[in-house]
């Protein structure tokens, strides 16, 4: 079912595992289902919303192996072994014993996390006694913030699956956010990224979709008229490697953010008040809102190259 | 009750019900910010500070949008709730003030996930909580950036399940009405995908069918990628796990539906953040044979015999006998899950009947009014057929009343 290649989950696993040698990180303990995914290539149900914190994935330097929340190996990669699961549970002593199990975890010197709540906390000091436990969000989020180029790829197919559904829209506008719906879903798409917004307007429409395809992100959005998405995407454009905060601030139109995207919502955030320091580089996935227009655009080397492209509106390369 | 439930099940009666009665949203609220403030005072904690977006919504009416969670993670909501006085929310979409409807004080969004933010975060809370040093502070989720710039340091800090878990247990009247609520549009949007499940058709098709129906009837908060999990007739052509029974849901796999598949369906959609939880088995394509009517019946038999154990008073443990007195002694549910669970602003909470939390603590904790059981046993004929289905109950001062069974449903419900 995954279109992920095993090149592209080995090559992320290994950037994880370099990224912890960096941080001196023994084990990372992750609950986020984006970080876990990254991480291992599970593919797991999809549930809305944050969830509480839990051991969702465990990566281990020594052994180099990931080992992932599951009873069952559905969605297990080819990178993985069913012997890489622990099974879910509802009592903390379970889950102590199966933390326990994981080779590697139980005599980690520095467990890196990417949330933490004060019950988890109790517990790592009991399966893990020697172990500093350690905020490693920001090693996830920095190990995924350049893209491979499959990654570009499944980002770009995620991009039209959205662009199937705005299309789907205004051809049948009184059908409303149902006919987005059931345009993503017969792509075999039923995973929201956004909530998804269609509305009809006096002179047109204002269409945003955003879709989660095999994990990674696509999306548009802008007001729509005669077909064709109206206003210019000079943000999208302004999206070069090297690019500032001054450098997007002055190309923006509207109220903007530009932010990381890949397997969903990703670092960096910059918007008129946050993301001062960051600059753009070769390799980022952003997007970019400026107003109601939103697009996908990779920074490369030679420019921004905007995935969310349509055919008539854009003219940035 | 059981003769309503016989009367659901039988299949031949349509139930028509009295209108439920809407949730008064305003009481709702009311009653749980003071539900959450008694337990904080209760346990002498000075404030909570909350990210996990159902403890947000508990504490000050707030929905937080059902997407992908790394979108809701990096613009949580955060709630900031005193042990007196009105709770405080730093929301990113307040299109027309949510704060002032919600009677929460209004504050700025924040961005708990940016170490860019730290500044006004600690700010937010101080100006909320005054001086940390020696407080006693709930907190449900800590993020790496609060963490790094110390944002609660000084206070001790205990987990929010503890003021929250308590408060969440017992539904008030309105919260029940908004659970109802929301089953009731699950049913009726379930009614459009039963229709398109039919031979040739993929799960994402009928998926998307169900999601727009739910858009159809003015909602937009579905909570899981709808199941229509294809099962197997015997356990030994399942995906490997290491249950000795059934993998499910594993969620994760987009079919084309032959005739005669037997397709076990889960989906959870909310009403003010309340979950419903439908769960039925269909038959692709025909109508069921005598052997798979045969597990039905003794899924109703086992579902009729639960239901008419829980009252107040009752153990989980004696739920949990019910079901295996009516399964012959063994247990009717999937071994990774429970025969009940409850739901709220989550789709599964406490209390569990039958979890591997353990007989002892289901002998030990009784059933209260207004407590929610999802019964959802399992029969499974190995080689034949299996059937699962879902019932919401909730407990009343001399029994229990169903939420679900609206407008009443077919073995397999075969069209």
């Amino acid at each position: 079912m995954s279109a992920t290649t095993d090149a592209l989950l080995t090559a992320r696993r290994d950037r994880v595992f370099a990224a912890m040698a960096d941080a001196d990180l023994d084990a990372l303990v992750l609950g986020r289902q984006d970080n876990a995914n990254y991480a291992s290539g599970m593919h797991r149900l999809w549930t809305a919303g944050t969830r509480p914190f839990g051991a969702g994935c465990v990566v281990i330097r020594s052994t180099r192996r990931t080992h992932v929340l599951s009873s069952w190996d559905a969605g297990l990669p080819s990178t993985m072994s069913i012997d890489d699961l622990y099974p879910a549970t509802w009592n903390p002593r379970v889950m102590a014993a199966n933390m326990a199990g994981v080779e590697g975890l139980a005599d980690a010197r520095r467990i890196g996390v990417d949330e933490v709540s004060p019950s988890f906390a109790r517990a790592a000091a009991r399966f893990a006694p020697a172990a500093e436990v350690v905020p490693a969000d920001d090693v996830m989020s920095a190990a995924r913030r350049h893209k491979f180029d499959e990654e570009i790829e499944l980002i770009s197919r995620a991009c039209s699956v959205a662009s199937a559904g705005v299309e789907a829209f205004l051809a049948d506008p009184a059908a409303g956010v149902g006919a987005v719906i059931e345009a993503i879903a017969a792509r075999g798409v039923t995973i929201p990224s956004s909530a998804p917004v269609a509305r009809r307007l006096p002179d047109g429409y204002t269409v945003d979709v955003g879709v989660i395809v095999d994990g990674y992100e696509g999306g548009l959005g802008g007001r729509f008229a005669g077909g064709r998405r109206l206003g210019d995407s000079g943000l999208a454009a302004a999206c070069r490697a090297g690019a500032t905060h001054h450098d997007l601030a002055a190309a923006a139109t509207g109220e903007w953010l530009v932010r990381g995207l890949g397997m969903g919502f990703e670092q960096p955030v910059i918007n008129a008040s946050l993301g001062r320091n960051e600059v753009l580089e070769a390799g980022m996935v952003v997007s970019v809102t400026d107003g109601e227009r939103r697009d996908v655009v990779a920074v490369t080397t030679t420019g921004p190259d905007i995935l969310s492209g349509d055919q008539q509106g854009s003219s940035n390369g | 009750m059981t003769a309503v439930l016989e009367m659901v099940h039988a299949g031949a009666v349509s139930v028509s019900t009295a209108e439920s009665p809407l949730p008064d949203l305003p009481r709702m609220r009311r009653a749980r910010l003071d539900r959450l403030q008694h337990q904080m005072r209760e346990q002498q904690i000075d404030a909570a500070v909350l990210l996990h977006g159902p403890n947000v919504t508990y504490a000050t009416g707030f929905l937080p949008e059902a997407v992908d969670a790394s979108h809701v993670i990096h613009q949580r909501a955060v709630a900031i709730v005193p042990v007196d006085g009105p709770a405080r929310l730093h929301a990113h979409l307040s299109p027309t003030s949510a704060a002032q409807q919600l009677e929460a004080v209004d504050g700025a969004a924040l961005w708990p996930e940016l170490d860019d933010d730290m500044p006004r975060v600690r700010r937010a809370i101080e100006d909320a909580i005054g001086d940390l040093d020696g407080k006693r502070i709930a907190v449900d989720a800590i993020t790496g950036a609060m963490d790094r710039a110390e944002i609660l340091r000084g206070a001790e800090l205990i987990d929010a399940t503890r003021v929250l878990g308590p408060a969440r247990l017992c539904k008030t009247a309105d919260e029940v009405a908004c659970i109802e609520r929301a089953q009731i549009i699950n049913e009726q949007a379930m009614d459009v995908a039963r229709a398109r499940c039919v031979p040739g058709a993929r799960r994402s098709e009928v998926a998307g069918a169900l999601l727009a129906e739910f858009r159809r009837l003015d909602s937009d908060h579905n909570e899981i990628d709808p199941i229509f999990q294809v099962m197997p007739r015997r356990l030994a052509d399942d995906v490997r796990s290491n249950l000795g029974a059934a993998a499910f849901p594993t969620g994760i796999e987009d079919p084309t539906f032959a005739e005669g598949d037997l397709v076990w369906v889960d989906s959870g959609h909310g009403y003010e953040g309340y979950a419903s939880d439908y769960g039925r088995t269909w038959i692709v394509g025909r109508d069921p044979s005598a052997e798979e009517r045969a597990c039905f019946d003794r899924w109703k038999s086992i579902m009729t015999a639960t239901i008419a154990s829980i009252r107040p008073g009752a153990t989980l443990a004696d739920v949990g006998r019910a079901a295996i007195d009516a399964n012959g002694g063994t247990p009717p549910w999937l071994p990774h899950f429970y025969v009940a669970h409850a739901v709220g602003l989550s789709s599964a909470e406490m209390p569990m009947v039958g979890s591997d939390l353990g007989a002892e603590f289901d002998e030990g904790f009784e059933l209260l009014e207004g407590m929610i059981l999802v019964l959802e046993p399992v029969v499974w004929e190995d080689g034949v057929a299996s059937y699962r289905a879902e019932e919401i109950a909730v407990v009343t001062a001399d029994g229990c009343r169903l939420l679900t069974g609206r407008p009443g449903y077919l073995p397999y419900e075969a069209p």
